[in-house]
């Protein structure tokens, strides 16, 4: 796939990540104040929080493991020879 | 005594795990006694990071917080935790690679090759300065529970010094092995007695849905959002609190210690993504027995409504069982301090040690750090010593105050143009207006949204104000040769990907 495709597929992720954040940090759009609803004994917006923590989940498993926007161990070789032959300032043990 | 004979059996049981690591040669090298040789597997890389993170807290606290306020407290430590996955992920993906290619062991070297020496040294200090009240309110946690469970024999005082002693001894002798180690089977108790408490408690009543049935005919408040005129669980509240904890999360030394010591790549990501996965499940639970413990154990005002966890568990399950279940939360609470003190005396051998003395020899750092393990510990018990200190208190702002290292270290991996002095003064301001808030105002001003400053609380204003001062400082500077020299290192087309 193009660097270019994958660039795109990868701000998708993290648009939908973001999103999704949101609403697991607020309950905007799924919780309104005053009385609710019961869902398998749980209030509406308290089900659908965990279902979109799930979701979330789900996605970043996704994204992680069933990708090839994420890193494998196969390209972590390479990278660390190539990072090894970088002198910086500070010294290591 | 069933629950001292299972509390003291725990902590032999942890320093034996921890003497096998040691037999088993995991700590004759710094690299193995800092990082356990980038050699632990997922399983106990999950459960490690997981127990190093939930405290007292994630149990007894939560269950007090779901039983005074119910359903919105889902938002403090369990769905609002599930985007650690990829926000642990891209803050740290660079962390693991720099960290295998360059041999970091600590949460200051990536701050120290980026921005140079004196933002690595501020950075220690500050995590430090917020991890010593945080440890201080698990070892009293630890102190009132022994005396609790154990009908007095324990007394408080005596408490202080005996679970921390095994504490000190098995994170001086196994190093970061024996430690992960040990968190993974402190985690993996936890986690199943938590559901095993959850299963006594629901069944009490006839299953959750008819005991959440009754809660909700007695309180229908704790299932609602803006109750109390709109003043709990209000939508700023929420807010506040449930970002607070998840981008705190991203910024303790736990993620950076456990990225140095992850064997693999999928270790890591595995790590990184089951972690709000679990919280999702595991602290759901507490939140919900303290809901349910409404019609259990009726009546608890204040700090009575902190005992709800191991209430409920002698009202439903046989006195054995009942003990085990409030072990579960004691081992969360031996963890925690477990990966708080290993992470600071990390901090403080690698990066200060060897700035004040360059010529300190390898194994030498290894005799700095358990002397720093001790020291932390000790000044952590005198500090406990007395009770009516407020550290439950000013632990609270222990999460806001590493939350402001956010910018310092985004802008480390991922914007060419940050400077130190950015990075500094950005962490400066950020720990200054935290410590402001919390002097003005205490814990509500930190916690809950203030009418002056648009709804935010002091935790989001302080993050706020720290990447704003990032940003401005960064562009008004011009960045050093140390920020120069980094570029190449940091920002290396093959860590692109």
């Amino acid at each position: 796939m193009s660097a270019q495709a994958n660039r795109k597929k990868n701000l998708g992720f993290l648009i939908v990540f973001a999103v999704l954040t949101v609403l697991c940090w607020c309950p905007i759009g799924y919780g309104r104040y005053g009385e609710v609803d019961l869902i398998m004994g749980m209030p509406s917006w308290a089900f659908f929080l965990l279902m979109i923590g799930a979701l979330l989940f789900v996605l970043q498993w996704i994204y992680l493991f069933k990708t090839d926007l994420a890193l494998y161990d196969r390209d972590v070789e390479e990278i660390v020879e190539a990072l090894r032959k970088i002198d910086t300032e500070e010294t290591r043990i | 005594m069933i629950a001292v004979i299972i509390i003291t059996s725990l902590c032999f049981v942890s320093v034996f795990i921890s003497y096998v690591a040691f037999r088993k040669g995991f700590t004759k090298s710094a690299d193995d006694y800092f990082v356990a040789g980038s050699s632990l597997g997922y399983f106990v890389l999950i459960f490690s990071l997981l127990a190093s993170f939930l405290s007292a807290f994630s149990m007894f606290g939560m269950s007090s917080f779901g039983y005074r306020l119910g359903y919105g407290s889902l938002y403090v430590l369990t769905a609002n935790l599930v985007p650690l996955g990829f926000l642990w992920y891209f803050m740290h993906k660079k962390t693991f690679l720099l960290g295998r290619a360059r041999k970091w062991m600590t949460m200051g070297a990536p701050f120290g090759e980026r921005y140079g020496t004196p933002m690595k040294i501020i950075l220690v200090l500050v995590v430090l300065v917020a991890s010593v009240p945080y440890v201080v309110a698990q070892i009293q946690g630890i102190g009132v529970m022994l005396e609790a469970m154990s009908d007095g024999i324990i007394s408080f005082r005596v408490g202080l010094f005996f679970v921390p002693f095994f504490i000190a001894i098995y994170l001086m002798m196994g190093g970061m092995k024996g430690a992960a180690w040990v968190n993974a089977i402190q985690g993996v108790f936890f986690s199943v007695m938590v559901f095993v408490l959850f299963f006594f408690v629901m069944m009490k009543n006839g299953g959750f849905v008819p005991t959440m049935e009754m809660v909700l005919a007695k309180h229908p408040n704790l299932f609602q959002i803006g109750w109390a005129g709109g003043k709990v669980w209000s939508y700023p509240m929420i807010f506040g609190m449930a970002s607070a904890m998840a981008l705190g999360c991203v910024c303790f030394p736990q993620p950076y210690m456990h990225a140095y010591s992850s064997r693999s790549v999928r270790g890591l990501k595995a790590m990184f993504l089951s972690f709000g996965g679990i919280c999702l499940f595991v602290i759901t639970m507490p939140t919900l027995i303290g809901v349910a413990g409404n019609v259990i154990v009726p009546g608890l005002k204040g700090v009575e409504a902190d005992k709800i966890y191991g209430l409920v568990a002698a009202a439903t399950m046989p006195d054995w069982l009942a003990a085990l279940a409030v072990a579960g939360g004691f081992t969360a609470a031996m963890s925690t301090v477990n990966g708080l003190v290993f992470g600071n005396a990390v901090n403080l051998s690698l990066d200060v040690v060897r700035t004040m003395r360059p010529k300190t020899q390898p194994s030498e750092y290894i005799t700095f750090a358990r002397i720093f393990v001790a020291i932390i510990m000790a000044v952590c018990v005198w500090i406990a010593w007395n009770p009516t200190t407020p550290v439950a208190e000013l632990s609270v702002i222990a999460f806001g105050t590493v939350a402001v290292t956010f910018f310092a270290l985004w802008g480390a991996y991922y914007w060419k143009r940050a400077t130190a002095a950015g990075a500094i003064l950005s962490t400066l301001a950020g720990v200054f207006m935290n410590i402001l808030f919390f002097v003005l105002g205490g814990k509500n001003m930190i916690l809950f949204p203030q009418d002056f400053m648009f709804q935010l609380n002091g935790f989001l204003a302080s993050f706020i104000v720290a990447g704003i001062v990032f940003f401005v400082g960064s562009w008004l500077t011009t960045p050093g040769k140390t920020e120069e020299k980094s570029l190449k290192l940091f920002f290396h087309p093959v860590l692109e990907k």
